[in-house]
């Protein structure tokens, strides 16, 4: 019966054809998917090479199951069960609500790209043990970010406040979380080592992409993820070495001094000295990952809620609550005070900025979707 | 003319029925449809009123059914068809499709660890995961694999083929097909058990909605130290240890909307799961509302003593309006108390639930196929004194799918029926 309804018999595929179709073609996103999922069910024939990119670690493990394939973000297969299931609506998904909000935590404030509200729900989260830990991804010093498990209040703390002064080779988009790397792939070692593995994960659209796409399967380790939260994403750079002068003239400033990158309706940089300036998107397009390119989810259309600074004042993040878990947290950390939302002095006021935050999140998602045709 | 049996339903009653009737030299197959014999009796922690562990009870009747030689397990079996008369019946059992070969399989589980799908186990009541590929449970008999066919990725979209590449003695084969198999018997016992009633009942009361009212079944998973918590009171929202307690009786039952008559187990499991609390963590605290406190079995009216002297658990009595829940995810439990004539209202860790047990489900559709009639409630209809005929002859009913009771009382009718069957195969031998 279900069984049937699901059937779509297609031809056994394997890495192989994975490193044929996304890799070899410069598509792969780097989500981490592949290589999780591989490691997590204890196969061990893949694994995430210096440069990001997944490769065969053990070509002889590989049993051919063809699921890395099946569950890769570049890769269709899926895409429509995913939208279906989640009555996905162009062109950025379902929402039930969207609102302006901003952390109550003096420490979180300080630190945080925009309203701190990622970093407060998963304190709540981790407070009130709704889960075990969380993915997110911390600074490992110079060029270089990992994705980590945070298993309590500190770990969370820790990647909010990561200090970018150095980190100028991998780019900055969104939240601070977004600083991309492979965040599926933290998921890989959880699986056995905790019990019960409750988890909520922040990732870019590709990264809660594939985790929803294994979900779709039923396969591990996306069984873990109770919660996952999105960051708005309209691209992320790959700035090579050797690009370093020509990237410092059109930005038109010293890479050594750039504190944050933070974007909105364009990239905001931030220098070390306090200053400030904008960048247009057109400038930095060309050193966008081809795969961010492809890419045309830009409001994190899957995710339980998604989070970016569009649309929001200075000071509070644009949150879109998406599904009935993501209403659950956003609920709880709303009523505990760990974040509020913003208020306004009449409900007019308030209908008329969640139309304009709406609107605004709209255009970019539109922007991202026509770019590729 | 035959001289063998068929029990349907290889719970308690069905495996006491078998045991029964082979040792009295008869032939017995037994059909049970899940992949492994044990029925609910399997899922609970401990019996009532020993306090003794259900599977230590069970697990060597279980083992002696298997290994018996006049007794023909067969698992992820159903009854496809019945005719002929007492004596002489012809019968099609539906075989289903294991994809997994009995003879072959060892039970090793190297295919279940690296199976990569996992979805919720209907033996834990969906508080824990299982692989497409899996052990019914742990003590499960007999101790072989079976692939969940709705799940599994290779059958359902020809993706992964894990197991098959992993398995040492080559037994998964994902071709094989439903096997229908031709039985003679001379009788047949129905033992089919019972299910928790639908789900409306317990939506009243926030069921699926607060994720801490959980049901006295998955309760019974909970507390179990095989279960998905390894025995650990965890609540489901915050898996903190849940210390304060409300059980909820006559939920469905004695309901003119649901099931009119009383599941006559709930007064007694509900007052052992709470001595259970009170056992596994110091200082628990377990109310329940009751609508008549019935304890009528032999030591029955000692154990709830015991239980109010001894474990200062809280009989109140009065049926609950409704249960809300608070920010931090506790039902709050909104009561009337009815020898105070006051309506009340309680803060709890944890709301447990006592569902009506119903005949289970596709009572309707045996009974068809066996030709034998149901009562008003959906049990299947036997003499009110010779309590374990049905209304044809040649076919038996014991255990909780004739009317409800508890396990002491569906063993005593498992013999009851055995020697019914038995008069009639071993009678037609001395005519």
């Amino acid at each position: 019966m279900n069984g049937d309804e699901k059937s779509e018999i297609t031809e056994q595929r394997s890495f192989a054809d994975l490193e044929r179709d996304v890799i070899s073609t410069g598509l792969c996103s780097q989500c981490g998917g592949c290589v999780s999922f591989c490691s997590a069910n204890k196969l061990g024939a893949l694994e995430i090479s210096s440069d990001g990119v997944p490769r065969y670690s053990d070509e002889e493990k590989c049993l051919k199951c063809g699921l890395c394939y099946s569950i890769c973000t570049q890769v269709d297969e899926l895409d429509q069960e995913l939208q279906d299931k989640l009555n996905w609506i162009p062109p950025m998904g379902r929402y039930e609500r969207v609102a302006s909000a901003r952390t109550t935590n003096h420490e979180i404030a300080s630190s945080c790209t925009d309203g701190g509200v990622v970093t407060s729900l998963l304190t709540y989260m981790l407070d009130y043990n709704l889960i075990d830990g969380a993915v997110v991804s911390r600074f490992a010093g110079p060029f270089n970010r990992v994705p980590a498990i945070a298993t309590d209040r500190e770990d969370i703390l820790k990647s909010a406040g990561s200090d970018f002064s150095a980190s100028t080779h991998v780019g900055v988009v969104g939240d601070k979380y977004s600083t991309f790397c492979p965040g599926a792939f933290a998921l890989k070692d959880l699986t056995s080592s905790m019990r019960t593995g409750r988890i909520a994960m922040v990732g870019t659209p590709c990264q809660v992409h594939t985790i929803r796409k294994m979900q779709c399967l039923n396969i591990v380790p996306s069984d873990m993820v109770k919660y996952t939260i999105g960051l708005f994403c309209m691209e992320n750079f790959a700035f090579p070495k050797l690009a370093k002068q020509e990237i410092e003239a059109k930005i038109g400033a010293r890479m050594d001094d750039i504190k944050k990158l933070n974007v909105k309706e364009d990239l905001i940089v931030t220098l070390n000295n306090g200053e400030s300036f904008h960048i247009p998107f057109d400038v930095v397009h060309e050193f966008a990952r081809p795969a961010c390119l492809k890419c045309t989810e830009f409001a994190n259309d899957y995710a339980d809620i998604s989070a970016g600074g569009l649309g929001s004042p200075d000071g509070y993040t644009t949150v879109l609550i998406r599904t009935e878990a993501g209403q659950r947290i956003y609920q709880g950390a709303t009523k505990l005070r760990y974040i509020e939302e913003q208020t306004y002095d009449s409900y007019r006021e308030k209908a008329d900025n969640q139309m304009k935050m709406v609107g605004k999140i709209i255009d970019f998602a539109t922007e991202k979707r026509m770019r590729e045709r | 003319m035959s001289d063998s049996v068929m029990v349907v339903g290889g719970g308690i009653a069905g495996i006491q029925a078998s045991l029964d009737l082979a040792e009295m030299g008869i032939k017995v197959h037994l059909i049970e449809r899940k992949p492994g014999i044990g029925g609910h009796m399997a899922q609970l922690d401990k019996t009532f009123p020993t306090n003794d562990c259900a599977i230590c009870i069970l697990a060597p009747k279980m083992a002696d059914c298997f290994g018996h030689p006049n007794i023909n397990v067969m698992t992820y079996s159903e009854v496809k068809s019945l005719d002929g008369e007492a004596g002489d019946f012809n019968v099609v059992v539906t075989k289903k499709a294991r994809y997994v070969k009995e003879d072959e399989c060892t039970g090793c589980g190297e295919c279940v660890e690296k199976c990569p799908t996992r979805i919720p186990d209907e033996f834990n009541m969906g508080l824990s995961n299982r692989k497409a590929i899996y052990l019914y449970y742990l003590q499960s008999v007999p101790r072989i694999m079976t692939i969940d066919r709705n799940n599994c990725l290779k059958l359902t979209r020809n993706r992964c083929g894990i197991c098959q590449q992993v398995c040492d003695k080559d037994a998964i084969d994902y071709e094989q097909q439903d096997q229908d198999i031709q039985l003679n018997v001379g009788a047949v016992i129905v033992a089919t058990g019972f299910d928790l009633v639908d789900a409306l009942p317990l939506q009243r009361y926030g069921y699926s909605k607060i994720q801490n009212v959980v049901t006295s079944l998955e309760y019974e998973r909970l507390s179990c130290a095989s279960g998905p918590t390894g025995g650990h009171l965890e609540r489901p929202s915050d898996h903190k240890v849940a210390k304060r307690l409300a059980f909820i009786q006559c939920v469905g039952s004695r309901d003119t909307r649901r099931s009119r008559y009383c599941s006559s187990v709930c007064c007694m499991h509900s007052t052992k799961e709470a001595i259970l609390a009170s056992e596994h963590e110091q200082g628990t605290q377990s109310f329940i509302f009751y609508t008549d406190l019935r304890a009528a079995g032999k030591g029955f009216q000692g154990y709830i003593k015991r239980a109010r002297d001894e474990y200062g658990v809280t009989y109140i009595r009065g049926r609950i309006g409704e249960i809300n829940e608070n920010w931090n995810g506790d039902p709050v439990v909104w009561y009337e108390d009815t020898e105070n004539d006051e309506v009340k209202r309680m803060t709890v860790d944890l709301a447990i639930l006592a569902p009506s047990l119903t005949p289970v489900r596709g009572s309707t559709e045996l009974a068809k196929l066996l030709k034998i009639q149901l009562d008003e409630h959906g049990f299947f209809k036997t003499d009110p004194y010779l309590c374990a005929e049905t209304t044809r002859r040649g076919v038996f009913a014991c255990g909780y799918c004739r009317d409800p009771m508890d396990i002491p009382e569906s063993v005593t009718s498992a013999s009851g029926a055995a020697a019914g069957a038995a008069s009639i195969v071993l009678g037609q031998l001395v005519h």
